[in-house]
């Protein structure tokens, strides 16, 4: 029997409906007080020990030793201790930058370049996912009553994740390409008269991969925000005469916000790090700042790399930090 | 009625053999990166690592038959190979490596110098490698050729040679070239400028890896008498600027139709009709065949890009695995490797001793340049040449007389990363 379950009939009230209901209303009832009565458990630092460690120790160090890194002497075979600016000079600085005679007037370096190309389709791909996940998610959690259909649904939606990502990624080949299953379609239906290329090896095709390989990370989160609002808030608007968009608009979209949050950091963070897409589904015609690290590091210039891989993790930072100033996660919940 | 599975009843018309051709090839290409690794123990036996050229499941096993000890190969990217060479030499104790990499390798100090004197053939080794010409009227080649990285002193440091020492036992080589679909180019390809003609627009593919796909262009660059570099295997920065600012534009017109990184992308491309013609490498040719697109790799006349494989010891290798290793590269050097990836294209650097496992007829096709006596198979038993098909370019020794460039480390290397990450952000 589970909890709800289990809850339901100690009180009598109907069990909740949906994959997670609303948190039950503790009542002053002694039998389930008895029954629920938690143990004190280990104290706190021994739970949290393991975690920290791990972190500090697979995590923090590292980062710190990148940042370190970034200012050694690259030998062209390895590294050798140093303190020097110049791979940072190397990351923003353009041959002719601010020099009216120059060609590379005002033109960002290089690697700015790319890091915002980086960051441009991040955006493009976010703003596409959130588009797309939050009415699979509604309709998941809002439309659908059965409990055992919404889990379904759900891991029906979580299907692209039971296999690897590069498999997900090469099965567009076959669809999109110049013979692909739908130049073949098109042509046959006489749509077009010879193969379109853009299909493939393009940014609608890049676009396209890149959204269907990241929208059920912005699924999940935005699905348990939702499901987690209290129906009765719902009924109870209804009641006092709310239309359907006034209750989306002043309750369920509210409440949905922590899921929103937490589903575009996950996309962000994983977009801003994509590189092996692009070879696939783009045809390597673009790089991004993880393509830039994968190639200095292939060349052993070990510290430029770091410098690459601290500017991304920057940038990575600012944005976590926007999208939690636009949304009180903390509060939200 | 047969059963017809739910897949074959949605395609239906819409061609269903080329879709699970591509749909085949794309997950052939994606189980490739997943590399298997076979775990040895460290005391015993040897841990190779190296790229797909000469880490085949095959010749390990074989390896392992007749020395009697456990030879592991470990097959892997480039840049994941590089690295592990350089920082991990615990890790292996023999790197099927390339000459182009001693720029930074034999400072490093990660490898063992080889002594000649422990190598039972090295008399028979071709001058390819010792003195850079496989015969006196042979030119060098401009870059890295391998003769300028083979001879170190005792202590590892690069000598002009020859020396007792080497830096690592040449093995394998071959060169590189264009590869070409000869109904959608329509006419045959004779000439590395090719790739950037214009009547190609959107059907030529490039190497995603910087150092060799800059020098493809470069190739096709000074074919098509743009402007002569003067060592396209070392490029001056206003070299290498003149070679992106010209691609850029193209690029941006959408002359590139991608990059490839790896050899499945590379075979995937043409069999899908993506592309009539882009830098191959030999072996591509036969898995584009096999799945039946024709497929010819060109012999430009300008000539071919050379690299050159070979067998190297990690310094940390000593007592009993030092003996192993040397056992192992005199396995190598005994030819039947070598008679294993010639069916590949690949060329051995004791023909003589390749010769001894070869049937007359791939001794012919392969290594003479004579049309095959009857229909050859690659190492894995298919069937990828025709009677009568010859080899372009001829024989070994013509085909090596005129090696235009070899795969180089520039000096300006890390300018030319920056340039070609500037070409494919543009």
């Amino acid at each position: 029997m589970t909890t709800v379950e289990t809850y339901s009939k100690l009180t009598h009230e109907p069990p909740q409906r949906g994959l997670i209901g609303s948190a039950p209303v503790v009542r002053p009832d002694e039998e389930v007080k008895r029954k629920y009565r938690r143990d004190p458990g280990f104290p706190v630092p021994v739970l949290i020990a393991p975690a920290t460690a791990w972190l500090i120790i697979f995590l923090f160090l590292p980062l710190i030793s990148i940042f370190i890194f970034s200012f050694w002497k690259s030998t062209g075979h390895g590294m050798v201790p140093a303190f020097t600016f110049d791979h940072y000079r190397e990351f923003f600085a353009t041959e002719g930058f601010f020099n009216p005679d120059n060609a590379n007037f005002l033109t960002p370096s290089v690697f700015l370049r790319t890091l915002w190309t980086t960051f441009r389709f991040t955006i493009t791909v976010m703003a596409i996912c959130l588009l797309l996940a939050y009415p699979l998610a509604y309709f998941l959690s809002m439309q659908v009553e059965d409990f055992k259909w919404q889990l379904a649904l759900f891991l029906l939606a979580m299907v692209p994740f039971w296999t690897s990502y590069l498999i997900r990624a090469v099965a567009w080949l076959p669809m999109l390409g110049r013979h692909g299953l739908i130049n073949e379609f098109l042509l046959d239906i006489g749509a077009i008269d010879e193969p379109v290329s853009f299909f493939l090896y393009s940014e609608f095709s890049y676009t396209m991969a890149l959204v269907q390989l990241y929208v059920v990370l912005a699924v999940g989160p935005i699905f348990f925000s939702l499901a987690k609002i209290d129906r009765n808030l719902l009924e109870a608007a209804r009641d006092m005469g709310a239309t359907p968009f006034q209750i989306f608009r002043e309750i369920i979209f509210p409440l949905s916000l922590p899921g929103i949050a937490i589903g575009m950091i996950f996309v962000f963070v994983m977009l801003m790090g994509e590189f092996a897409t692009a070879v696939v589904v783009y045809g390597g015609k673009t790089s991004t700042t993880g393509t830039v690290i994968l190639n200095y590091y292939a060349i052993a210039n070990y510290p430029f790399a770091a410098v690459n891989a601290f500017m991304l993790m920057l940038a990575m930072m600012i944005g976590v930090v926007v999208i939690l100033r636009l949304v009180d996660i903390r509060k939200e919940l | 009625m047969a059963y017809k599975s739910p897949g074959q009843v949605l395609q239906g018309k819409f061609s269903r053999r080329s879709f699970m051709k591509t749909t085949a090839v794309g997950v052939a290409a994606a189980a490739t990166g997943a590399s298997f690794m076979r775990i040895a123990e460290a005391a015993d036996g040897l841990r190779s690592i190296g790229l797909g050229v000469s880490e085949i499941n095959e010749i390990q096993d074989k390896a392992t038959k007749d020395l009697g000890f456990q030879v592991a190969g470990q097959a892997m990217g480039y840049g994941d190979m590089f690295s592990k060479m350089l920082n991990q030499n615990d890790q292996y104790e023999i790197a099927e490596g390339y000459y182009n990499d001693m720029d930074v390798m034999l400072p490093a100090k990660v490898w063992q110098p080889i002594d000649t004197k422990k190598i039972k053939d090295w008399e028979k080794v071709t001058n390819l490698t010792k003195t850079g010409k496989l015969t006196p009227e042979s030119s060098v080649g401009q870059g890295d050729a391998p003769y300028l990285f083979l001879w170190v002193d005792e202590n590892g440091n690069r000598v002009k040679g020859p020396s007792q020492y080497i830096s690592m036992a040449p093995a394998f080589h071959n060169a590189d070239s264009i590869g070409y679909n000869p109904k959608a180019t329509g006419k045959p390809i004779e000439s590395w400028g090719e790739l950037l003609n214009k009547d190609y627009k959107g059907k030529v593919a490039l190497l995603n890896v910087p150092q060799i796909g800059v020098m493809d262009a470069a190739l096709a660059v000074e074919a098509l008498g743009l402007k002569k570099f003067g060592d396209k295997g070392n490029m001056t920065k206003a070299e290498i600027d003149f070679l992106v600012d010209y691609l850029i534009p193209l690029k941006k017109q959408g002359h590139f139709r991608a990059f490839w990184e790896n050899f499945g992308q590379s075979v995937n491309l043409m069999v899908n009709g993506e592309v009539a013609l882009e830098s191959m490498w030999s072996p591509a040719v036969a898995a584009i065949q096999a799945e039946g697109v024709p497929c010819i790799y060109a012999f430009p006349k300008e000539g071919l890009r050379g690299w050159h494989g070979g067998l190297a010891i990690s310094a940390k290798v000593k007592g009993k695995q030092l003996d192993q290793a040397y056992e192992y590269i005199n396995w190598w050097l005994d030819g039947w490797p070598g008679a294993f990836v010639a069916r590949q294209g690949y060329y051995h650097s004791v023909p003589e001793n390749a010769k001894k496992y070869l049937e007359a007829a791939e001794w012919d096709y392969w290594y003479d340049g004579k049309p095959a006596a009857k229909d050859l198979a690659d190492p894995f038993g298919t069937v990828i040449i025709k009677k009568g098909d010859v080899r372009t370019g001829g024989s070994y020794w013509d085909r090596y007389s005129k090696i235009a460039v070899w795969n180089s480390l520039m000096d300006e290397n890390d300018y030319l990363v920056k340039r070609w990450t500037e070409f494919l952000t543009a």
